[in-house]
This record gives structure tokens, C-alpha cells and sequence, in this order.
């Protein structure tokens, strides 16, 4: 009886590792590829946000070749901010932020870029969220994106202020109303917030940053 | 093994013991991830292999395994598999293994592949063993691919996210929606089982 039951054990402990030693070495094969799959999707996305435009993006080297050549990274208050240079490299053109907030079945995290004098909106993307394929998922599509592409943003620097508003689709008025997808409000509220709440944030932070950068380029 | 013996198990695979609209298994994610048939493919074709796979190490292992502890061997086995399809996915198809989310993860849990391993592979010989998972496999697959269709032309107006239909095409968002996968699933499991050829009772009947 005791017999059995060590075998049991033995034989079980044996099978584990065998099974997890074969699970760690495709682990091990594959590490390298899927970090650097994760790394280009963001270097991706930072570069849409951005409005860098990328030769045939669908080739990776030139996606990392782009980001290297025309993508800085700043840490501020231990977040990252991406500047992309201008054409001529002399200036910046734009400044993008990570954003995050919740979404209707799980959390939603993004990447935003402002214009180099922070009074336009380049480009909003989604990294990963878990919302409704077809309904709140579309907030990753372009037309959705695009509404925020070169959106005014106004000067005077309000605490919490409401940059953007979603409505109802065909109820949009003015310029910094976005439209709702419908059939996702939940969704369209919770990119609301977030846009919102990064610019809030972000904002201040990056004035500072392009004041002591204009004092550095005479 | 004959090939009349194989063409038996890929019957019942198939069609008499079809996992999905005969015995209702794996309706978790039959119904979750089928409004793509992109991903409703790569879905079933992680299902083929992890099942075949399963089976055949179970198969491999079943005259050693002490009984008592064969559950726990399976889960361990099953998992395995499942994690390595999970990481090859994340290396090669990073943006499908994004849209399938935590349901390649879940194939761990889904009952057909335990079902296969407790059912045939724990008492049967290796090659057998194979050809039933992969037909049950294909089983799953094949009726997830038939609901998939379905929604993702109605609620998108596109087979394998080509376009089909017109634009003017008003899209069936309920089919997108779980609602949809609920109705796809029961029609397809109604027709299968009204208009279909009834198996032949069997003496065992088990209700």
C-alpha cells in the first residue's frame, strides 16, 4: 500500500517536471519573439499616434528603423513620454502619453499624442482592451480614432476639464464631440474619461517639459 | 489499426458522438469565440491539437498511471499542451492570440478534451487514440466554423474579414453579440438534430 502511494507521488512529481521542463524550454525558444512582438506593436502605435508615417509598416525592421531614427523617449514622474522629431530632426513635432482607464469588461490602456505646442489632438490608439467584438471593440477601428486626429485644444488650462465629449451618433455639433459607437455607450463614456483624464494630467507636465526644451533650443 | 476502424471513430467523431451538438461540450467557447472565422479557426485548430495530442499521451502513459491519480495526470498533461499552443500563438500570431484572449487558456478546462482522454485514450492503444482526438477535434471545430459563418456574415457582412455583402448591408449586431452565438448555436444544434440522420438507438441508451 505504502508501496503505491510513493509511487504515486514519485510518479507524479516526476511527470510534472518533465511536463513544466518541456512548457519552460518552448518558453525559452519563444521569449525573444514575443517580447519583441510586444515591442512593436507599441512602437507601432506610438508611431500612428504620433502621425510619423512608416513605409510598408508591415514590415517590422522598418517599423523599429522609423521609431529609432525619429522617436525619443523622456521618463516624467516615471511615465514614459514619446517625442517624435520633425522632418529635419531640428524640432519636435509631437508628444505622445500612455492612457488608461476602466472599460465595460476589463481595463482599456492607450496611447495618445498631443502636437508640439499642445494645442491639437495627433492621434489617439488603443493597445489592448477586452470590450464587445464589433460593439465597444471598434474603438480600436480608425474611423473611430480619427475623430480625434487634429482636434483643437484649448489654451487656457482648467483643473478636470472636459476636453472631449461623446455623443450620439449624428448629434455632433461641435469639434471636440466625438461620436459614440452605438451600441457601446458604456465604452464610448469610458474613452471619454480617459482621454479626458490623461489630458488633464499630462498636459501641465508637458508645457513645463516644452518650455525647458525651447530654452534649450535658442 | 484498419482504415475501416479509423473511418468508424471519425463518424462518431464527426457526426454520431459529435462533441458540440450531440453531447454539448465545449459550448463555453463555441459560443465566445465564434463571431470570426478567422479566429474561430485558429480556435479549433489548437482544439485539434491539443485533444490528438492529449490522447496520445495519455495513450502513451495509461498501462504506468496508477488510476487513482490519472485525473490529475490528464489536467497536467492537457495543460501543458494548451500553454505551449498559447505561447506559439503569442510568438507567431500575436494579433489572433490577442482576439481569442484568455479562452486559449480556458481549452484547458473544456470538457472535450478530458472527455477523449477518460472516454477512449486512457483504455485504448496510441494510433486509435490519435485518430479519435483529432476526429473530435475536428468535430468541434467543424460545427464552431458552421456558427462562425453565420455570424460573422450577418453581423459584419464578411467571410474570413473579406467583405461579402454590400455596404448598404445593415449589420446584425445582436449576431456579433453572446445573444447571437446563444441562437446560432441552438439552430444549428436543432437542424443537426431534426433534419439529420438519427444514429441508431443504441442498446445502452443513456437517455
Amino acid at each position: 500500500m505504502i508501496g503505491k502511494r510513493a509511487f504515486s507521488v514519485a510518479y507524479m512529481l516526476l511527470l510534472t517536471l518533465g511536463f513544466t521542463s518541456a512548457v519552460t524550454l518552448v518558453y525559452g525558444v519563444n521569449e525573444e519573439r514575443i517580447e519583441r512582438n510586444a515591442r512593436l506593436k507599441l512602437q507601432k502605435i506610438v508611431l500612428d499616434v504620433l502621425n510619423v508615417p512608416v513605409p510598408f509598416p508591415s514590415q517590422p525592421l522598418n517599423v523599429i528603423e522609423v521609431f529609432e531614427d525619429r522617436v525619443r523617449i523622456h521618463i516624467l514622474n516615471g511615465q514614459p513620454i514619446y517625442m517624435a522629431l520633425s522632418e529635419d530632426r531640428r524640432d519636435i513635432q509631437g508628444y505622445a502619453f500612455r492612457m488608461s482607464g476602466a472599460g465595460v469588461w476589463g481595463p482599456i490602456h492607450g496611447m495618445m499624442a498631443v502636437s508640439r505646442d499642445l494645442d491639437r489632438v495627433l492621434g489617439v490608439a488603443f493597445l489592448d482592451h477586452s470590450e464587445t467584438p464589433g460593439l465597444g471593440g471598434r474603438i480600436s477601428e480608425e474611423g473611430f480614432r480619427n475623430q480625434f486626429k487634429g482636434q483643437p485644444l484649448p489654451p487656457a488650462r482648467i483643473k478636470d476639464a472636459t476636453y472631449f465629449r461623446v455623443h450620439p451618433q449624428a448629434t455632433v455639433r461641435s469639434p471636440n464631440e466625438i461620436d459614440a459607437i452605438t451600441g457601446a455607450t458604456g465604452t464610448s463614456n469610458a474613452v471619454e474619461r480617459m482621454v479626458n483624464g490623461a489630458l488633464n494630467r499630462y498636459l501641465p507636465f508637458l508645457a513645463k517639459l516644452r518650455l525647458e526644451q525651447e530654452e534649450l533650443t535658442p | 489499426m484498419a482504415g475501416k476502424g479509423a473511418r468508424k471513430l471519425f463518424i462518431k467523431g464527426l457526426w454520431e458522438d459529435n462533441p458540440v451538438f450531440r453531447q454539448i461540450l465545449g459550448i463555453c467557447s463555441a459560443l465566445a469565440v465564434t463571431n470570426l472565422l478567422e479566429n474561430t479557426l485558429i480556435m479549433g485548430l489548437s482544439l485539434i491539437f491539443v485533444t490528438s495530442l492529449s490522447n496520445v499521451t495519455v495513450s502513451i502513459l495509461r498501462q504506468v498511471t496508477p488510476s487513482r491519480i490519472r485525473m490529475m495526470v490528464q489536467t497536467l498533461i492537457i495543460a501543458s499542451y494548451v500553454i505551449i499552443v498559447d505561447i506559439l500563438l503569442k510568438a507567431y500570431l500575436p494579433d489572433i492570440s490577442e482576439a481569442l484572449g484568455p479562452y486559449v487558456g480556458l481549452i484547458i478546462t473544456n470538457c472535450i478534451i478530458m472527455g477523449r482522454c477518460e472516454a477512449f485514450a486512457r483504455s485504448n492503444p496510441v494510433w486509435p487514440s490519435f485518430l479519435d482526438g483529432l476526429a473530435s477535434g475536428l468535430g468541434y471545430a467543424l460545427v464552431l466554423l458552421t456558427v462562425a459563418f453565420f455570424r460573422e456574415l450577418l453581423g459584419f457582412g464578411s467571410v474570413f474579414n473579406i467583405p461579402v455583402l454590400p455596404a448598404e448591408w445593415t449589420r446584425w449586431t445582436i449576431m456579433v453579440m453572446p445573444p447571437g452565438a446563444f441562437f446560432m448555436l441552438g439552430i444549428v444544434i436543432w437542424l443537426v438534430r431534426s433534419l439529420g440522420p438519427k444514429p441508431a438507438p443504441k442498446a445502452d441508451a443513456r437517455g
